[in-house]
């Protein structure tokens, strides 16, 4: 059974995706060499983020087991996570 | 970052290296020629070519450097010359005074070595051809004797680099790096992650793993210093970043962008900020202040000793060190099929799904040893390296 996204670390609250995921669909995670479920709400293009755990308006976003962001709008388990739900705390604090 | 994707390597402990009379390791066993300033490159290049099998490296400047480039080139020629992957060396040069300081800097590690002005040589240019092709070719013969030996996988250095990135190198390919660099500082060795202005925006996150104050503030300030130096060339580097490319390939922000840069570092602690080319005083997870582009900052690694690079790449280049082995790999599994022959190291399973990433960089880990313990890269085996040191400031 292959992967169809990577949580690049287990305290990631999203993975990437490996493929254009359809809405509706069913794909497996990959984390390490741990394979889970996980419904993916909206369609994710190649390379996208989708969402693994519920994420509250301005909580951060963590990928690599790091914060890359906080989250701009509540963000539930499946959707897509990219510059519409997500802003860099970075480029903020130097604005 | 994912302490749970660690490699697990206890049957590689050891590799067989060359040791030399001052207790480094290397993992090849060069002829170096090299011409101390542009004026004796062509020299350099016939002594070379007589000589097959040598190594050239051509440093382009010499007379009139200044300051922080008078320091950097007295220590880019000991550097090279006494590098660990160098048998003896042939220094051949215009300036005296250089040379002078060079044969100074390179007697205590009790390299073999020889080295020739025009000076010596009645500033006839096939004359010193003459003398260093005879001298080279002794060298040649006394280190053809040199054998392997069981070394520790401690004395190994490796330097973390990538470039033409894609989605595909932050995902998985440098990562992929970041598990070999756990695996090495672990055992004992070294590595070191250079590309300062790609740390803007992760600054703070390797700060973080910084293992002193001071190291902490170096690289923050270091990242800050190069930010200061586009903006005062015009450079707008944070409204602009990630681009529209980038956001198109799915990333959302720089923090996203650079975490993706500095995975080639792995998850361990940070000994501190090296300067450009400057040797560590002791092994563990390193950072070095330098230039981005990759031939200045895969020659910055091998000045600072690393015997190894990893070079990660979305689309390809073929750009590989003289001196240090070069091991490129890729994870785009388009780039790994058009690429096949110039990429050492085939990473797109992990990114197709079908390896998983602690597979993947076990996989490497192994790679890395095969290359050192003598396997050719693809830039060895078609001649493709170079080393280009960095320039700073004016010259006389």
């Amino acid at each position: 059974m292959s992967a169809d996204a990577i949580r690049l670390a287990s305290a990631d609250n999203v993975a990437t995706v490996l493929r254009a995921v359809a809405a509706g669909e069913d794909i497996h995670v990959i984390c390490g060499s741990d394979l889970t479920t996980l419904h993916a709400v909206d369609p994710i293009p190649m390379c996208h983020k989708i969402s693994v755990l519920p994420i509250a308006d301005g909580q951060p976003v963590i990928k690599y087991g790091h914060v890359i962001g906080a989250a701009s709008a509540p963000v539930a388990v499946g959707r897509h996570v990219h510059v519409h739900n997500l802003r860099s705390t970075r480029a903020l604090a130097a604005a | 970052m994912g302490a749970h994707l660690s490699v697990d390597l206890h049957d590689m402990v050891t590799f067989p290296g060359f040791r030399r009379a001052d207790g480094q390791v290397g993992v090849r066993n060069h002829l170096l020629i090299l011409s101390t300033g542009g004026l004796t490159g062509q020299t350099a290049r016939r002594v070379a070519a007589a000589l097959p099998g040598a190594v050239l490296v051509v440093l382009p400047h010499s007379s009139g450097l200044l300051g922080v480039d008078l320091r950097l080139q007295r220590r880019a020629i000991v550097g090279m010359a006494t590098h660990p992957n160098v048998g003896a060396c042939v220094l051949v040069g215009d300036n005296p005074v250089v040379m002078r300081h060079a044969l100074a800097d390179i007697a205590p590690s009790l390299r073999p070595h020889a080295g020739f002005t025009l000076d010596d040589c009645g500033h006839d240019g096939l004359a010193l051809t003459d003398r260093a092709v005879r001298a080279g070719g002794r060298l040649a013969r006394q280190i053809s004797r040199d054998r392997r030996t069981a070394e520790p996988l401690a004395s190994l250095g490796i330097g973390l680099e990538c470039g033409r990135s894609d989605p595909s190198s932050g995902l998985v390919a440098n990562p992929l790096l970041g598990l070999v660099a756990d695996w090495l500082v672990d055992a004992g060795g070294w590595a070191v992650l250079g590309e300062t202005l790609e740390w803007l925006g992760a600054e703070r996150l390797l700060a973080a793993r910084a293992r002193t104050p001071e190291a902490a503030a170096a690289i923050t300030g270091a990242v800050l210093a190069r930010e200061r130096i586009a903006v005062a060339d015009g450079l707008d580097l944070l409204g602009s970043n990630p681009g529209p490319t980038n956001i198109a390939a799915g990333l959302s922000t720089i923090e996203e962008k650079s975490l993706g840069n500095v995975a080639k570092s792995g998850s361990r602690p940070i000994e501190g900020l090296l300067g450009y080319g400057e040797a560590p005083a002791h092994h563990g997870l390193w950072t070095m202040d330098a230039a981005a582009y990759a031939p200045k900052s895969l020659t910055g690694f091998v000045v600072s000793g690393v015997q190894l690079l990893l070079f990660t790449t979305g689309v390809g280049n073929p750009y590989v060190s003289a001196l240090s082995p070069t091991i490129k790999l890729s994870a785009n599994p388009e780039t790994c099929a058009t690429l096949g022959d110039q990429l050492d190291f085939d990473a797109s399973g992990a990114f197709t799904g079908r390896d998983s990433m602690a597979a993947a960089g076990h996989a490497l880990c192994r790679r890395v040893l095969d290359v050192a313990e003598g396997e050719l890269t693809w830039g060895e085996i078609t001649g493709e390296g170079d080393e280009v040191l960095s320039r700073f400031a004016q010259a006389l």
